[in-house]
């Protein structure tokens, strides 16, 4: 009993946690610059396929990660280069366009990779004993490494000068442009954040699945859920929080029923929360 | 209290275009001779376009007229097609089962969308929230017609007969050419009667609420009510559709909820022009036409093609094709007053 | 005789700061009635909380003797109080006509005699020869009749003008001024105007509320305010 309870635990803290990791880049972008990225899952499902491609070139996992991470970076600096910048007055028109942005990187994915499943190989296999729990190391680890870049994505924008500018900046966007500040930049810089998050998301979970082009999708909406629940603006307990409830809450019901129960279960849930606490459950108005 | 922000949202574009009915009987005396010209497989298909046509009427007047977007269109399609599937393979409902599966269908989309709508306009759930519940809607559907298999036959999806079109048992009606009729005959009336909603004062309350909600509040309307109406409008609009479809198409599977298809409505809408219940009706039939072609020879370019076809019109084209045919149109008359 | 719309002791407070405290007012009908007080006074917090748009924090507000104090927006626009904002608030992508349209189906009647309501109220109010245009294309001090022609429009019994001559010529802010007097006169209209603009307020001749830091800190006619050396303290005070 104690074991099982236990065995729960662990499943719900790396659940939340992976789920937190890949739910992060959207939390950021849309919690600082206003902006739901609906290419968040393309651009999670293109972190996933840059590292299968760098891994067959013979990289360490470690290096084709990064080099996903920073290969979607860039994917989306165009991006916001190109279109999104235009768009910032207008958050309804950056919801289509980040939209159709998630179809052509898809329909460029299909292009380029095909359609067949791909499987990254497990870099880390096995697993670890704890207290009669068998917990595979290289979940725990993605698990440790969501905890450490939260913590620093946290700390970079409440600690150092720079967050400290980047969030008087977006709070108050005319001091800011009297001041001499630049706004732009600062929307590109956390915007490339936003993507870069998405893609080592994307990197990290792919040895956990088979890759195949839609497998953003799911994350795509479980991570709006994740920040609508946890609430905009609360980077790091809205994340986190959002991530227990939706990740927890499905793999509770799935106990009882099946996947797809689970997630429809979650849905409606997230659905009531919306509607009763619009800005998420841990502020009440 | 800044007096920055007088800065006039630039939408001076009516709830319809000028011409409009000119082109609509165009279309309809096309469509008209169309199965006789273009021979059977235009008979066959075409009404199954016509159907994602209305579909995209539905989206029109939530997104051109009361300025909402829906991207959970589809979902109420799925489901009305599967309310029809469930219908006919019902044997002995004692009347005809197509037009039980019809009103069903219909029903069925104007509830499902009448109580989300209800439920998520009485709070005041800001219109970006309301995308994303909607494509969460679209893909709840999904799964839920994936994993009631014992109902709806799951991934395998739903055989659906041809509905008998006399409204008595034992009617002699029957064929291609009659079903494409009575197709065209439900598209163009559901049209016609949006259109003439639309122009009155109904529909002008509705075009207000894409105007200016706070004005319309401090005049004393509920808008909360007038949303939630037009949503269950447009659900049972797209229910029906779906009913019909899954008769003419004779088959229904999970995927007409999915993120895709919902997806496909939007593109519809926005290349066909947003604005105009036409635009969107031509939008989705040209696109639906040009997918089955092109996805047949350039199946790997197509659906780029679309998205990128997508990004320019939201970037450049707000009104799309309807409202550069109406600038056109426009350019060419003598100038109204106006 | 009882005031038409009445508040008691009416206060807001934000986050702490008093916005508006112990105001008391009383409008008849068939009368204008002006607030008027340096940037910050609490004049548009006091309207707000009139046509529903803030929830007050202390007092209550009587219209025709109910208590109205808890009732929502919708509801007190269909009782007949109807408000003008600040910055013209107008369908910018519907005609002029349809504009006054939306206003005249909250109004009584058939539809001719909305009909006739709306072309009545277009010429009132000096847009005949706009109906057919979008209002996006009207000027600034047409669009603020606009919004007045709604009001009219839905029958309204009490109109909330936050700042109707802003951003006028000075024809077209005697015209407002001339407009506002015809109303009451005509119509029997109880009309609050909140303005800056003193000559405006010196024509209207009406009784004047001044507020300063939320609080009233005079009443009268134009001359006795003008003569009130609290008042110009305070005008004074802001101009420093």
């Amino acid at each position: 009993m104690l074991n099982s309870l236990l065995s729960i635990a662990v499943d719900l803290t790396l659940i939340t946690l992976v789920l937190a990791l890949a739910a992060f880049g959207l939390a950021i972008v849309y919690g600082l610059v206003g902006v739901i990225n609906m290419g968040h899952g393309a651009l999670l499902t293109l972190g996933a396929y840059l590292t299968w491609q760098a891994t067959a070139w013979q990289i360490p996992f470690p290096l084709a990660v990064l080099f996903a991470a920073c290969g979607v970076c860039v994917i989306g600096l165009i991006f916001e280069h190109l279109v999104i910048r235009h768009f910032y007055e207008r958050p309804f028109d950056t919801l289509l366009l980040t939209w159709a942005f998630f179809m052509i990187v898809t329909e460029v994915i299909k292009i380029v990779f095909g359609t067949d499943l791909r499987t990254v190989s497990n870099p880390l296999p096995g697993a670890i004993d704890l207290g009669g729990v068998r917990v595979p190391v290289y979940r725990a680890t993605v698990a440790l490494i969501a905890v450490g870049v939260i913590g620093a994505t946290a700390w970079l924008f409440y600690r150092t000068s720079l967050g400290i500018r980047i969030r008087g900046l977006i709070q108050n966007r005319e001091v800011a442009g009297l001041l001499g500040l630049n706004i732009s930049l600062t929307y590109k810089i956390v915007f490339g954040i936003g993507a870069f998050m998405a893609g080592l998301a994307g990197g990290l979970i792919s040895p956990m699945l088979s890759i195949d082009p839609y497998i953003g999708n799911v994350y795509l909406v479980r991570s709006f859920f994740v920040v609508l629940v946890g609430g905009m603006g609360q980077l790091l307990s809205g994340t986190l929080i959002g991530s227990f409830f939706t990740g927890g809450s499905e793999t509770l019901f799935a106990l009882f029923s099946s996947q797809a129960v689970a997630q429809t279960a979650v849905f409606a849930l997230a659905i009531l929360i919306l509607r009763f606490r619009p800005n998420g459950i841990l502020k009440n108005k | 209290m800044s007096h920055a922000n007088s800065t006039i949202k630039r939408r001076p574009r009516a709830a319809h275009f000028g011409g409009e009915n000119a082109a609509a009987f165009a279309l309809l005396a096309l469509l008209v001779v169309a199965p006789f010209v273009a021979g059977d497989y235009i008979a066959y298909i075409l009404p199954q376009y016509m159907l994602y046509g209305l579909l995209a009427v539905s989206l029109v007047m939530l997104w051109g007229v009361v300025g909402i977007v829906s991207f959970g269109q589809a979902a109420f399609f799925a489901i009305g097609a599967y309310a029809m599937g469930l219908c006919m393979g019902q044997s002995d409902l004692g009347f005809n089962s197509g037009y039980a599966g019809l009103a069903s269908g219909a029903l069925a989309g104007g509830l499902l969308a009448g109580v989300t709508g209800w439920f998520l306009f009485s709070a005041g759930v800001k219109a970006t929230y309301f995308v994303l519940i909607t494509l969460a809607l679209s893909i709840i559907t999904e799964q839920v017609a994936v994993s009631q298999s014992q109902l709806t036959g799951g991934f395998n999806g739903m055989f659906v007969n041809r509905m008998a079109l006399s409204p008595f048992e034992g009617g002699a009606i029957a064929g291609d050419i009659a079903l494409y009729f009575f197709v065209l005959g439900v598209v163009a009336v559901v049209y016609a009667l949006l259109r003439w909603l639309m122009a009155s004062s109904f529909g002008t309350v509705l075009a207000g609420v894409r105007e200016n909600e706070d004005r319309l509040t401090a005049l004393g309307y509920r808008i909360d009510q007038y949303k939630t109406l037009a949503f269950a409008l447009s659900g049972a609009i797209a229910g029906l559709a779906g009913a019909l479809y899954a008769t003419t198409a004779s088959f229904v599977s999970p995927s007409l909820a999915g993120v895709l298809f919902s997806t496909q409505v939007v593109v519809w809408v926005a290349i066909g022009g947003r604005s105009s219940l036409l635009g969107g009706l031509v939008g989705a039939m040209v696109v639906a036409t040009a997918s089955n072609y092109l996805s047949a020879t350039m199946p790997q370019y197509w659906q780029l093609i679309l998205g990128v076809a997508f990004m320019l019109v939201i970037i450049f084209f707000k009104d799309g094709f309807a409202g550069m045919f109406a600038r056109l149109g426009q350019r060419l008359r003598p100038r109204e007053v106006s | 005789m009882s005031a038409l719309l009445q508040t008691q002791g009416l206060g807001k407070t934000f986050r702490g700061l008093a916005a508006n405290a112990d105001i008391d007012f009383a409008i008849e009908p068939r009368s204008i009635h002006c607030v008027i007080g340096p940037n910050g006074a609490g004049k548009t917090t006091f309207l707000s909380m009139i046509s529903g748009h803030l929830a007050p924090s202390s007092g209550r507000i009587f219209y025709n003797n109910a208590d109205i104090t808890r009732l929502a927006t919708v509801a007190r626009a269909r009782s007949g109080i109807a408000r003008k904002f600040q910055t013209p608030s107008v369908f910018h992508g519907l005609t002029t006509r349809t504009n006054i349209e939306l206003a005249a189906l909250r109004g009584s009647g058939s539809r001719g005699e909305r009909r006739a309501r709306i072309d009545e109220v277009l010429e009132t109010i000096g847009l005949s020869a706009q109906a057919q245009r979008l209002a996006a294309h009207l000027s600034h001090g047409q669009r603020q009749w606009l919004e007045i022609g709604m009001l009219l429009a839905m029958q309204a019994k009490v109109l909330l003008l936050d700042e109707p001559a802003a951003g006028m010529t000075a024809g077209e802010t005697a015209a407002t001024g001339a407009l506002l007097q015809k109303l009451v006169a005509e119509r029997g209209l109880a009309i609050i105007v909140i303005e800056h603009n003193m000559d405006f307020i010196r024509d209207l001749d009406a009784e004047i509320t001044v507020l300063h830091l939320g609080r009233v800190i005079a009443n009268g006619r134009f001359d006795e305010i003008a003569a009130d050396p609290r008042v110009a303290d305070v005008y004074l005070g802001q101009q420093a």
